[in-house]
């Protein structure tokens, strides 16, 4: 969700299916390919071998401090997947609420984890689905004024 | 702590990339909390649960484990010397480093009921998933794994939240509202406490660890929710996001 909201704050909404199928969709972030490719050499051993590429082309698309910044995200992310899955913790329900219609489109509803959500009720769906978008392009506009 | 001219650890004096003082300086911190008695655990423990946490990843039963189609499948013994921890300790380190995504209620019952104590889980958990940024961070750049700590001597001081609570999670959690005067640090500047923070609250240095790696390798958590924020990176927020993303998507992490 956040990718979202930033990226509408940016002044381009990033098509978020990069975020599930990686390369395969192009989210309109700058340094995209880069970025994917150090995240899945970083977790996926089988990929490990293209570390190296991955790593000169992140520094050339967005510099050494980039790079860093980049494994930093990657670590970040690795700790929290795992206190998430390891306590079970369920989406917070303003969260939940506002993306329900964002995880459907990307099929993260059927991730196993996904039972410990309770679903949202059709009322609030039907709200956050008409609302949700419009809440948004306010969050960006209030975030920008900051 | 070692000063920083005297500390061996996290030194990245070949590092072809500058090294933010800050991460080191998180690095330094977790190292030095890992060494130390914890709530439940000795140091000694806690040091050995860092290194299963790199043994996980080249065990055979944990590939094995990953790539059946329920992780109950499998049964062996996991790879490596395991020191003093017992089998449930090990399993329970190797599940959260190779298959968390398929952990269930059930499993962490059964973990319960093999006499590891709910909070001493959340300890373990909460070394494990320090150890994990560590090491990804210095895998991602090609650097060797930093030399673990020395264990530190001493007892574990048993402390429990008294305000930690049932409810939500499979594990207690202390509530933002009802935090201790002693604890109130965990949840510093938040007006509201996402679950992700909460979750290891019963164990509060587990979510000090959290909050101070965060903090340097992500945003601090009170910039999270402004999407303005890049916590001053040379990555904007949408390239930070979209990195952050396609982790969780590739660990099949739902929230």
């Amino acid at each position: 969700m956040m990718l979202r909201v930033s990226s509408e704050f940016a002044g381009t909404a990033a098509a978020l299916g990069a975020i599930t199928e990686g390369q395969n969709v192009d989210s309109g972030v700058p340094g995209q390919a880069g970025l994917i490719s150090l995240v899945e050499a970083s977790l996926d051993a089988d990929r490990s071998g293209e570390l190296p590429a991955a790593r000169v082309q992140v520094e050339a698309e967005l510099g050494a401090a980039a790079l860093v910044d980049a494994a930093a995200v990657i670590g970040n992310f690795e700790r929290m997947t795992r206190i998430a899955d390891g306590t079970g913790i369920p989406l917070d329900e303003p969260v939940a609420a506002m993306s329900a219609d964002l995880r459907e489109d990307l099929g993260i509803n059927g991730f196993g984890s996904a039972d410990r959500t309770p679903a949202i009720g059709w009322f609030k769906q039907q709200l956050f689905r008409l609302l949700g978008p419009m809440v948004i392009r306010r969050m960006a506009r209030q975030m920008n004024s900051d | 702590m070692q000063s920083e001219a005297a500390a061996p650890y996290f030194s990245y004096s070949n590092s072809p990339w500058p090294i933010r003082a800050d991460l080191r300086e998180a690095f330094l911190y977790t190292w030095d909390m890992l060494a130390r008695p914890g709530s439940w655990l000795i140091g000694a423990e806690r040091v050995q649960i860092a290194r299963e946490v790199r043994q996980a990843r080249t065990c055979a039963l944990c590939a094995r484990r990953k790539a059946a189609l329920s992780p109950y499948a499998e049964q062996g013994t996991h790879d490596g010397d395991h020191g003093t921890l017992t089998d449930m300790q090990v399993d329970v380190v190797h599940r959260l480093v190779t298959d968390p995504s398929r952990l269930t209620e059930r499993w962490l019952t059964d973990v319960a009921a093999s006499g590891i104590r709910i909070e001493a889980y959340v300890e373990i958990l909460s070394v494990v998933v320090a150890v994990v940024a560590i090491d990804a961070f210095h895998r991602t750049l090609g650097f060797e794994l930093e030399t673990l700590p020395e264990p530190v001597a001493g007892e574990p001081t048993g402390y429990r939240p008294a305000a930690a609570e049932a409810g939500g999670a499979w594990v207690p959690m202390v509530p933002l509202e009802k935090v201790s005067a002693e604890d109130a640090d965990i949840y510093a500047g938040m007006g509201r406490a996402a679950n992700v923070i909460s979750a290891m609250s019963v164990v509060p240095d587990g979510v000090r660890m959290l909050r101070t790696q965060s903090a340097v390798m992500y945003l601090e958590v009170t910039d999270v929710a402004n999407a303005s924020r890049n916590g001053g990176r040379s990555l904007s927020r949408p390239q930070i996001e979209l990195t952050a993303a396609r982790v969780s998507a590739m660990n099949d992490c739902f929230y």
